[in-house]
């Protein structure tokens, strides 16, 4: 798609993948922040990361299978706390240790196989392996992530408001919710062979962070997120590709820097200390 | 709807909390018309807050049939609440919360703009006035974390009011509010119904109560013990002869 920007094909690759994958990350990421639902976004991509495990282990599409797990632990939070009477947030905590265990479990057979260098991808990703299609289903996924909060735009931000509240005003909140959720789900799959299942949560969290740092409004964090997280992410595969240094660590790196950066310059901070 | 149908109908109504071993409601029957200022008093505990919710259809009924603005409570709940103001007792905002007080009153149009739709000008104009109707013009534009209690109530009464509702929920609307606030909103209260909205309130602050003849519900242990009108000056003492009387919150 960026061919005519970038000639080198396996730049253009990766530097496509990792502005997708930002992009619609950081959009899901104001939802979750602001929901407060980080736990969940995090137990999803962890099943989405045993998900892909099993998945290469049974040598079937390590996608697909990172799509399900990640979509069931989804729709399992609700069930599983009102069945076993525990509050959902130990619901969230047993599932992330069962996909841990599992993730870990098939990896670690894996490498007694050797098949371990194709696993280890999993955890911290792989810019350079991507076929056209998983940049065309990013890209898909970019775009749906957008069109999903243009649409529910006012539905979403009753929810970000206050639930109960949205509920009472007449909203259909279990729908939209369970949609959101849906979106998280693909999105963190899809996202999971290029970042990595043990720092995909750096790119749903981090950017709508340092967004948090600059925007009073929430319209504004869906854009500054966003623009943000672009910026870091094709700068980071750039100079990863360019110096021979692992993208995805070296992107969550430079994450971490903007955002302890936009906390000393913050404004907000700035108020905070006027007012002390 | 006929004009002599009651707007709100409960009949042999049973609401329990999911896993509870009993109903936290039993055996409510009850009509209330259009224009009627009714106060529900009764103990902690007494089912108050869930009888608001079970007529908004927040809370699932388990047995009975509840009519509300001319909808099936059971089977049309979210048409109900879009009908039906109700303003929730417990709220906190982090005062990080990206909202302004604009924002949230228009919000309270969200539910009757439509899916995938933007509130209209109208809509908008309907936020304008609620904001007006509470005298909280000069907090429009800030975020709505940062306020006091009782801005953040009135701010969330307005919110009920932009969607102009038939029948308005307060489960203890004063609670956070002082002495020149709770006389304007009763003021506003008492012109609501004059205008023809129903209003049911929980409250344990029975001064200042609007100029005419309220009704009066007392509930004890999930079911409605008293059910009577009054005037104003004597709905303390017929709660408190009803045993529902609690310290002033």
């Amino acid at each position: 798609m960026l061919e005519f920007l970038i000639p080198n094909v396996v730049v253009c690759h990766a530097v496509e993948a990792m502005l997708f994958a930002s992009v619609a990350c950081a959009i899901l990421g104001v939802i979750i922040t602001q929901i407060q639902i980080s736990s969940i976004g995090f137990t999803m991509a962890h099943a989405a990361f045993a998900g892909a495990a099993i998945g290469m282990f049974l040598s079937v599409n390590s996608t697909l299978t990172a799509i399900l797990a990640s979509v069931c632990v989804a729709f399992l939070i609700g069930p599983l706390s009102d069945r076993a009477r525990i509050s959902p947030d130990t619901a969230l905590g047993l599932l992330f240790g069962i996909s841990m265990a599992l993730a870990i479990f098939f990896i670690a057979y894996m490498q007694t196989l050797g098949r371990g260098f194709s696993a280890m991808g999993l955890l911290f990703g792989d810019v350079i392996s991507l076929y056209r299609e998983e940049i065309y289903l990013l890209a898909i996924i970019c775009v749906a992530a957008i069109v999903m909060v243009v649409l529910l735009y006012k539905e979403i931000t009753s929810i970000i408001f206050h639930r109960r509240i949205a509920e009472s005003l007449g909203i259909r909140v279990q729908p939209v919710y369970y949609t959101m959720l849906f979106v998280i789900a693909l999105t963190v799959s899809l996202a999971l062979p290029i970042i990595g299942g043990l720092l995909l949560y750096v790119w749903l969290v981090t950017p709508a962070a340092i967004a948090l740092q600059f925007c009073n409004r929430l319209s504004s964090m869906f854009i500054v997120a966003p623009i943000v997280a672009a910026i870091v992410s094709v700068s980071g595969a750039f100079a990863g590709l360019e110096y021979a240094l692992p993208v995805a660590p070296l992107t969550a790196v430079a994450f971490s820097l903007v955002f302890i950066v936009s906390v000393l310059v913050s404004p907000r901070r700035r108020i905070a200390k006027q007012k002390g | 709807m006929q004009a002599e149908d009651p707007v709100i109908r409960l009949d042999n109504v049973y609401t329990a909390y999911e896993g509870a071993d009993r109903p936290t409601l039993a055996d409510i029957t009850m009509s209330v018309h259009r224009g009627e200022f009714v106060i529900i008093g009764g103990p902690n505990g007494a089912g108050k807050t869930t009888l608001l919710e079970t007529v908004n259809g927040m809370l699932t009924i388990t047995h009975g049939t509840a009519r509300v603005c001319g909808h099936d409570v059971r089977t049309n709940a979210v048409r109900v609440r879009r009908r039906v103001g109700y303003m929730l007792q417990n709220f906190s905002f982090d005062p990080l919360t990206p909202f302004t007080v604009d924002e949230v009153v228009l919000m309270g149009c969200y539910g009757t703009v439509g899916l995938f739709r933007r509130p209209k000008e109208e809509d908008v104009a309907a936020a304008r006035k609620a904001i007006r109707l509470l005298g909280i013009e000069d907090i429009a534009d800030r975020p709505i974390g940062q306020l006091s209690g009782g801005q953040q109530q009135k701010a969330l009464l307005a919110q009920n009011l932009a969607r102009n509702p038939e029948v308005l929920l307060l489960d203890e609307p004063f609670s956070n509010l002082d002495m020149f606030a709770r006389e304007s909103i009763n003021a506003l209260l008492a012109d609501l119904t004059a205008a023809g909205v129903t209003i049911l309130i929980v409250s344990h602050a029975f001064d200042d109560l609007p100029d005419h003849t309220v009704r009066v519900m007392v509930m004890h242990d999930g079911k409605i013990t008293l059910d009577r009108r009054c005037a104003p000056d004597q709905v303390e003492a017929t709660v408190r002869g009803a045993g529902g009387a609690q310290p002033h919150a």
